[in-house]
Formats: C-alpha cells, sequence, structure tokens
C-alpha cells in the first residue's frame, strides 16, 4: 500500500509538468498570434511607447519570444516552473495581484460550492437511485428514469440561468414580499446570486445547479447497480441465511453497489470544477471559477497557469483518494 | 426604506437596525435618513488615483478622493473643489492655489506636496502607472520615463534621467506651478481628472497598502478593507470639509457579469446599476420606465478610413462613403436604440458641440454616387471592413457594408477574426487594408479631446493617418487662445475640417442607460463622471 502510494505520487510529477508546459505553450502561442494583452489595457488610446513597455515588462509579458510566432519559449518555461517549485511564486495577474493570493481569496467559495453540490449529489443521488432499484419497472422507478433523463438533457449553462431568471428572481420577488418568510430564506437562499451578506444560504441554490447533472447520473448508476446486485448469489445467500432485509440491503447489496458510483462520484469532483466556470460566472459567486474565466477572457497566463496546474493537482489528488477507497469497500482489491 | 440594510448601515443606526430588524420599514422614515446605497460594480483594476483608469475604479476612487476641480452634474463644466484658483497668463505655466483645511483620512493635509507628489508618481516610468498617460502635457515628463535601446530586446530600459517633472514647483504650501511644453488654455478642465488627484505621504511610503486600503482626501473613506470581486464599502468620511456625501454608505456589490448583475438588481438587492445588459435594453426600459436614466453618452464610435491606401485619398470617396450609410437604420435594427447617429465629431453634451456639423453623415445615394464618379469611381478591389473579434460589431459593420455595396455598388468583406490586441496592434502599425472600427471616449471634458489625439499630424491615436496643416494650426491657436470661449471657435473650425475631409465617418454615440430603484430619491448623473453616487439621495 505504502509503496502504491508513493509510486502513485512520483507519477505526479510529469503529469504536473507536462500540464504546466501545454498551458505555457498554448498561452504563449495566444499571445504570438494575437498579440500583447498589454496593449489592449489601453484600448483605443495608443500609449506611448515607453509607457507600454514599462507596463509589460512589470505584468511578465516582456520577453522577446512571445513575439516569435511558434517559439516554445523555453527560457520563459523554465523561469515559471522555478517560480512556481523553488519561490513558490506563480506570478501576478493583470492587476499586479499574486496568483497565490487570487487563489487563496477564491478557494474557499469553490470549495463550499462543491461541497454542497457533492453532498446533495450523493445524498439525493444515491437515495433516489435505492429507491428506484428496489422497485424495479414501479412508478417510483419511472419517475427517477423520466427525471433524470430530463435533468441529464439540460445543459447546465441554460439550467443555472433559467434557475435564476425563475427561482431567484421571480419566485424569489414573491416571497420577499412576505413579511413572515424569514429573511435567511427570501434574501438569502433565494437570492438569484451569491450574497455576501448570506455567505452559506446564498451559495445553496448555486451548489445543487452544480451538483444536478451529476445527481441524474448517480441515481442511474446508483439503481442500475442495486439491480445487479439484488440478484447476485451473494445476496441470494444472505437471505437465505435469514438475515434482516435491512442488512441484507443495507451491508451486502448497497455496498458492492457503491464501488462505480463513488469511482464517479471522485471522477464528478473535476467535471464540477469545469462546471463551477460556468455556474459561477451565473451566480456570481467569487471562486475559481470564475477567476479562470476571466483570465481566459483577458488572456492572463500567470493566472491560467498557476490555477490550471492547481486544479491538476486536486484532480490527481481526489483520483488517488478515490482508488484507495476501493479497498475500503472491497476487500478483494489490494494494492502492492 | 424596504428589504434589507447592510451590516454597515445596521452598526452605524440604531433607529434603523430596530426598523428593518422588525421587517416593517416602509420608506417613511424621513428623507434626512441617509442609508446606504447599493450599487453595482465591476472588480476595480487599481483604487489609486494614478493607476485606476477603468470604469470601475473610477467609479470607486472619485468617492474616495478629490481633485483641485469638479464637474458640473448639469452642464459639464469644470468648478474649482479643492483649488481656489488655476490662473495662468499665457496658458503655459499655471498657478494653482488650494484651499485651506482639506486633510487626508489620516490626518495629512491636503497641500501643493501631495499633488506634486501624485503626479510625479503617476508620470515616472518604471512605476508603470496607467494615468503616466495623462501628464504627457508637463514640462519635463520626456526625462522621467525611458526608452528601451532595442524596442524590445534582452537589454533593459535604463533608468529615466530625473525623478520628478520639472515643470512641477512648489511655491508655498498651498500654491505651485505647473509648467506644461506647448500652451494649454484647456488645461484647468482636464485636471478634475482621478489621475490627477492627490496622494498622501504616507501612500507613498506603502503604494500596495494604500491601493488595497486607500487614505482618501473625498467625501467617503473605505470601511474595512477592499473584499476583492466581492464587495467595497464606503461610509462618510468625517475629515471632509466639504460638502458631505448623501448616503451614510455606499455598498459597491462586485458583479463578473453584467447579467448577474441585472438579475441582483430584479430581485432588489441593488440600488443604482451605471450600466445595462445589452440584451435586456428592452425588457428594463418596459419594467422600469420612469427609474431608467438615458442620455447619449460621450463614446464616440467611428470607422475609420486608412489614408495610407491611395483608394483613400481621395476625400470624395470617403464622402461617398459616408452618404451612403443610414445610420439611423442600423441603430435601429441592430442596436434597439441603444445608441444614437453622430452628426459631429464632438459629444453632443460637451461645451462647444453643434448638432449637424457634419453634412456628409446622412443619406443620400444620389449625392453618394455623384461623388463617386466626380472622383473616377472605385479603383480598390473587394472593400475590407475590419473589426475586432468578440465584441460583437460583426452585425452592424455588415450592414454599414451592405449599404455601400446597394448604394454605390462596391462589393465588401469582412475582416473581423482579430483579437483586440492584435487588432490594437495593426492600427498601430497602420496595417489595415479598408475601413476599420474603433471608438474614442473623451479624456476631460473639453472638446479639444475629441479633436487633437484622433486628427492632430503624428498623434498618438490617429490611426487614419490624417494629417492636415490647417487643422493642426487650429488646434494650436485654440491650446493658446486666451479663453476658454475663444478656444471653442478655433476648435469649431477645426471640426468643419473634418467635417469636410472625413479621415473617420462618425457613426454614434453610444447611450448611456441606468436603472435605480425605488429606494433611490434623487438619482444624479454627473454629465462627465457618470452616476454621482455621492449625491444620491435615498428615500
Amino acid at each position: 500500500m505504502g509503496r502504491y502510494v508513493i509510486r502513485r505520487l512520483l507519477q505526479f510529477i510529469p503529469t504536473v509538468l507536462g500540464t504546466m508546459f501545454l498551458l505555457h505553450y498554448m498561452t504563449s502561442l495566444a499571445i504570438q498570434f494575437s498579440g500583447n494583452p498589454v496593449r489592449a489595457l489601453f484600448g483605443d488610446r495608443t500609449p506611448p511607447p515607453a509607457l507600454l513597455q514599462a507596463v509589460t515588462e512589470r505584468l511578465g509579458y516582456g520577453d522577446p519570444c512571445l513575439e516569435q510566432k511558434g517559439n516554445p519559449c523555453f527560457g520563459l518555461f523554465l523561469d515559471r516552473v522555478s517560480g512556481v517549485f523553488l519561490h513558490f511564486d506563480f506570478g501576478i495577474n493583470m492587476r499586479r495581484q499574486e496568483v497565490t493570493d487570487l487563489v487563496a481569496n477564491a478557494l474557499p467559495f469553490t470549495l463550499k460550492l462543491l461541497l454542497i453540490a457533492i453532498v446533495f449529489e450523493a445524498a439525493v443521488g444515491i437515495a433516489a437511485g435505492v429507491w428506484a432499484g428496489l422497485r424495479g419497472g414501479s412508478f417510483a422507478d419511472n419517475l427517477v428514469k423520466i427525471s433524470t433523463v430530463f435533468v441529464i438533457s439540460v445543459p447546465i449553462f441554460v439550467l443555472g440561468v433559467v434557475v435564476r431568471e425563475f427561482v431567484g428572481v421571480k419566485f424569489g420577488n414573491i416571497l420577499r414580499d412576505q413579511e413572515w418568510i424569514p429573511d435567511v430564506i427570501a434574501y438569502g437562499f433565494f437570492s438569484p446570486g451569491f450574497k455576501p451578506d448570506y455567505p452559506f444560504a446564498s451559495l445553496l441554490i448555486p451548489g445543487m445547479v452544480l451538483g444536478s447533472v451529476a445527481l441524474a447520473t448517480t441515481a442511474r448508476l446508483t439503481r442500475t447497480s442495486i439491480m445487479e446486485n439484488i440478484r447476485a448469489d451473494f445476496v441470494r445467500t444472505a437471505r437465505a441465511k435469514g438475515l434482516a432485509n435491512k442488512r441484507v440491503i443495507g451491508v451486502h447489496t448497497l455496498r458492492n453497489s457503491l464501488i462505480p458510483v463513488i469511482t464517479y462520484l471522485g471522477v464528478d469532483i473535476g467535471s464540477a470544477m469545469a462546471g463551477a466556470v460556468v455556474t459561477e460566472t451565473i451566480f456570481n459567486v467569487p471562486g475559481i471559477g470564475r477567476l479562470v474565466t476571466q483570465a481566459a477572457r483577458t488572456g492572463e497566463s500567470p493566472v491560467i497557469i498557476g490555477v490550471v496546474t492547481m486544479l491538476v493537482l486536486v484532480i490527481l489528488l481526489v483520483n488517488l483518494l478515490v482508488d484507495l477507497l476501493y479497498a475500503v469497500l472491497d476487500p478483494r482489491i489490494r494494492y502492492e | 426604506m424596504r428589504g434589507k440594510f447592510l451590516k454597515v448601515a445596521v452598526a452605524a443606526t440604531a433607529t434603523a437596525m430596530l426598523a428593518t430588524a422588525c421587517g416593517t420599514g416602509s420608506g417613511d422614515g424621513g428623507s434626512d435618513a441617509g442609508g446606504t446605497l447599493r450599487v453595482y460594480a465591476s472588480e476595480p483594476a487599481f483604487l489609486l488615483p494614478s493607476n485606476g483608469n477603468d470604469e470601475p475604479s473610477l467609479y470607486v476612487i472619485r468617492q474616495l478622493y478629490r481633485g483641485l476641480v469638479k464637474y458640473n452634474a448639469e452642464t459639464g463644466a469644470a468648478e474649482n473643489d479643492l483649488a481656489e484658483s488655476i490662473e495662468s497668463d499665457d496658458q503655459k505655466l499655471w498657478t494653482i492655489k488650494l484651499k485651506d483645511g482639506y486633510t487626508f483620512d489620516n490626518g495629512e493635509p491636503v497641500d501643493a506636496d501631495s499633488f506634486i507628489r501624485s503626479w510625479n508618481y503617476a508620470a515616472y516610468g518604471p512605476n508603470a502607472q496607467n494615468n503616466g498617460y495623462f501628464m504627457k502635457r508637463i514640462a519635463g515628463v520626456d526625462d522621467v520615463t525611458s526608452k528601451d535601446p532595442d524596442g524590445d530586446g534582452p537589454e533593459k530600459a535604463p533608468a529615466p534621467k530625473a525623478e520628478t517633472m520639472s515643470g512641477l514647483k512648489k511655491v508655498d504650501d498651498l500654491t505651485f506651478t505647473v509648467e506644461l511644453s506647448e500652451p494649454f488654455t484647456g488645461f484647468p478642465t482636464t485636471v478634475g481628472y482621478v489621475g490627477f488627484f492627490p496622494m498622501a505621504e504616507a501612500c507613498l511610503d506603502d503604494v500596495d497598502a494604500c491601493n488595497e486600503t486607500p487614505i482618501g482626501n473625498g467625501p467617503y473613506k473605505i470601511d474595512g478593507v477592499w473584499e476583492r470581486d466581492v464587495e467595497i464599502n464606503l461610509v462618510r468620511s468625517d475629515s471632509w470639509q466639504g460638502e458631505p456625501g448623501k448616503p451614510d454608505a455606499i455598498n459597491y456589490r462586485i458583479f463578473a457579469d453584467v447579467d448577474s448583475g441585472y438579475a441582483a438588481f430584479q430581485a432588489g438587492e441593488l440600488d443604482v446599476m451605471y450600466t445595462l445588459p445589452p440584451a435586456r435594453f428592452k425588457d428594463a426600459k418596459a419594467s422600469y420606465g420612469d427609474r431608467l436614466f438615458e442620455q447619449a453618452g460621450d463614446s464616440f464610435n467611428y470607422v475609420g478610413l486608412p489614408l495610407y491606401n491611395e483608394n483613400f485619398q481621395d476625400k470624395r470617396v470617403r464622402q461617398a462613403f459616408s452618404l451612403a450609410i443610414d445610420r439611423q437604420s442600423i441603430v435601429d435594427a441592430v442596436f434597439d436604440g441603444r445608441y444614437a447617429p453622430a452628426t459631429g465629431f464632438v459629444a453632443p453634451s460637451f461645451q462647444g458641440a453643434r448638432e449637424g456639423v457634419c453634412t456628409y453623415c446622412e443619406k443620400d445615394i444620389e449625392k453618394a454616387k455623384a461623388l463617386l464618379a466626380e472622383a473616377g469611381g472605385w479603383k480598390g478591389d473587394k472593400l475590407v471592413l475590419w473589426a475586432n473579434a468578440g465584441a460583437s460589431h460583426e452585425a452592424w459593420l455588415q450592414a454599414v457594408g451592405d449599404q455601400i455595396k446597394a448604394a454605390l455598388g462596391i462589393d465588401y468583406e469582412l475582416k473581423v477574426n482579430l483579437q483586440f490586441p492584435e487588432y490594437l496592434e495593426t492600427a498601430d502599425n497602420e496595417k489595415f487594408t479598408g475601413p476599420f472600427r474603433l471608438g474614442w471616449g473623451p479624456d476631460y471634458p473639453y472638446l479639444e479631446t475629441y479633436l487633437a489625439p484622433v486628427y492632430g499630424t503624428g498623434a498618438d491615436s490617429n490611426h487614419a493617418t490624417f494629417s492636415n496643416a490647417e487643422f493642426d494650426s487650429l488646434i494650436k491657436q485654440g491650446d493658446s487662445a486666451a479663453t476658454i470661449d475663444e478656444a471653442i471657435a478655433f476648435y469649431q473650425q477645426a471640426e468643419d475640417i473634418l467635417a469636410e475631409e472625413l479621415p473617420v465617418i462618425p457613426m454614434f454615440w453610444r447611450k448611456e442607460a441606468a436603472i435605480y430603484s425605488e429606494n433611490v430619491d434623487t438619482f444624479v448623473w454627473n454629465q462627465v463622471d457618470g452616476a454621482d453616487y455621492g449625491a444620491t439621495s435615498l428615500k
């Protein structure tokens, strides 16, 4: 087990370096082909060359290789890598803020959002899946099947905007007109976006939207898995032994059925991060996703490289944790 | 006032706290109640006056700091604010006297040094301050910036020759002189811009800290810290000696996306929104009617003509193009009326602006055909129309192309795939092969700002490469005229030359639109600065 973990951790190094180089190369190409992003800061006003140069230099876009189309800028890459790993310096954005500060400010919001999303999708998704899976072909099963197809087929940016307009604004406004409804519900939970006054309540709906697509998949996955296992030999044996139904379902069926679900939830943390890019922008949550969106729009290479590298690390770690969780759920799996 | 007060207000006034806590607040708390004005904002780039040049930064800095002059909300005319007087005999050496008794929030006096310090800091090249651009008229500005000897090469630019501009001299604590490199009558109107606001000495010692927690001299001061990407809270400053701000506090809620801001406004979370998502404009007009403020703004949209291309050198060709375009129909069809057709080169709200200066800006196909024929017809190939990508310029530019094609029979193609930085570099390097869209906004409320920087020979932003000796000389005469009224006469003559020569085809003025909530008693829109939060009162 220990050796396995160490081997996996060593594999992180080429993955992270490779990601960084790809990001570095892509953002450098973007600058080489679409021009110095610093020039765009001045808009219609042509800045005096000395000023443009001073600002370009200051923001870290002064390397001459950024003007040679196709040049992979190895020198700049080495500078960046050594900055990141030796000095923990990820560079600055166009507003001269440290990328590490940006991430530190944004991370708590995204973590809260992810937590809400994962808890929501796991709790509701697994419950719905079990409910449907134990009663195959019943009304409950059909309800879960149809509603999940519906949720899966609506892209998250559509769902987000629709929820914001109809739940946050229209329905919320009706609630806000009623005096008896507590403020935390009317002004917090049903706010059309993140609100600093209600830092947790106003994140609930964005979190649910973020979790909704994965919720549908979780429910379907649990349902199929339960249906499969309920007919398995070991479940029949358990029943034949005369075990209580609770124990048969809870321990013998559910635990074995959860292996694919856990894998999915683990992998989903990565796609939930990607979904956060959309959800955070729609609901104005000042998290990592909104940060990446803005950085990509303005072409701020240090922010993109820094934040995406950190995301890659998070996903790698989560995947490792998921792999280790298998062994806990299924004693047949061992890591040598 | 119905709804939620913010923490600040709640802490500030016990009565307000009771009113909201009971949930009975209905707005009859009296009009003297300041309350908290909750406004829409984007994340400011900087809160340091010498560095903040984008709209979100300006909206915050203007409440935190004050400058030598302020602009009249109705007329946009410059009026002395911190300055007692700004005078000059030759329009070149200006003597500025300050009013006594003003201080920064940390107790430092607002004196001659505080202005000199700020302007020098902005201009000094290695500080890389965005508003360094605005110091360019002051004598000695070239000595505080330095050029890289080999363009963008490995060698670093040497340190500038001087650290301070020779044109700024302190006379006594409350008096200083500014020497300009060229006479400029409009100088007093320019110093109300944020870039000319003063800076405390403590601020210079730690500029980064001062950017996060500004040490201002204005009617408001920051409450707590700048919560990046979330909100900024300002409260009335006790040290401010002038007319106090109307609201007790201003809460800037920061949005990354204007649509989510609009949703928050609809949900009653905001009192003022100074901009609207284009797609929701009609909807807002229908739902908020009398609470929607709208007026022709000062951002100029034009189609420039590359005079360095031989096909555009005959002014009759340029006139024919301009005559072929029906601006109003484009405004109606493409923009839902969010723009106003331009009939001149100076914003309608500016002193000295005239309606209908451009006689070629009305659609007249017969005249257009005649002028083009007179010029010997169109000699080029397909007309290439340029715009930058991703900023939804395609639709209106295509309409322009269609109208030119319909009127003059010239086929066109759109070249709209360049990203903004590359597009601007193309403009700077004079590589356009056909008409190009660009814009211009004023640097200060003085009509010269629409003329010299854009059409003067060799001017930085003269992308059409227009060069006309008479125009240059009229600008020069205007710059050194004894009074602003005399100057305006010269500038108007210069504008007449543009209307005849048409180096650029004036297209539209963007309309400014703001909405405010039922909580707002009087909403104040300043002709120069936009929404004035400090002057806006709540019910």
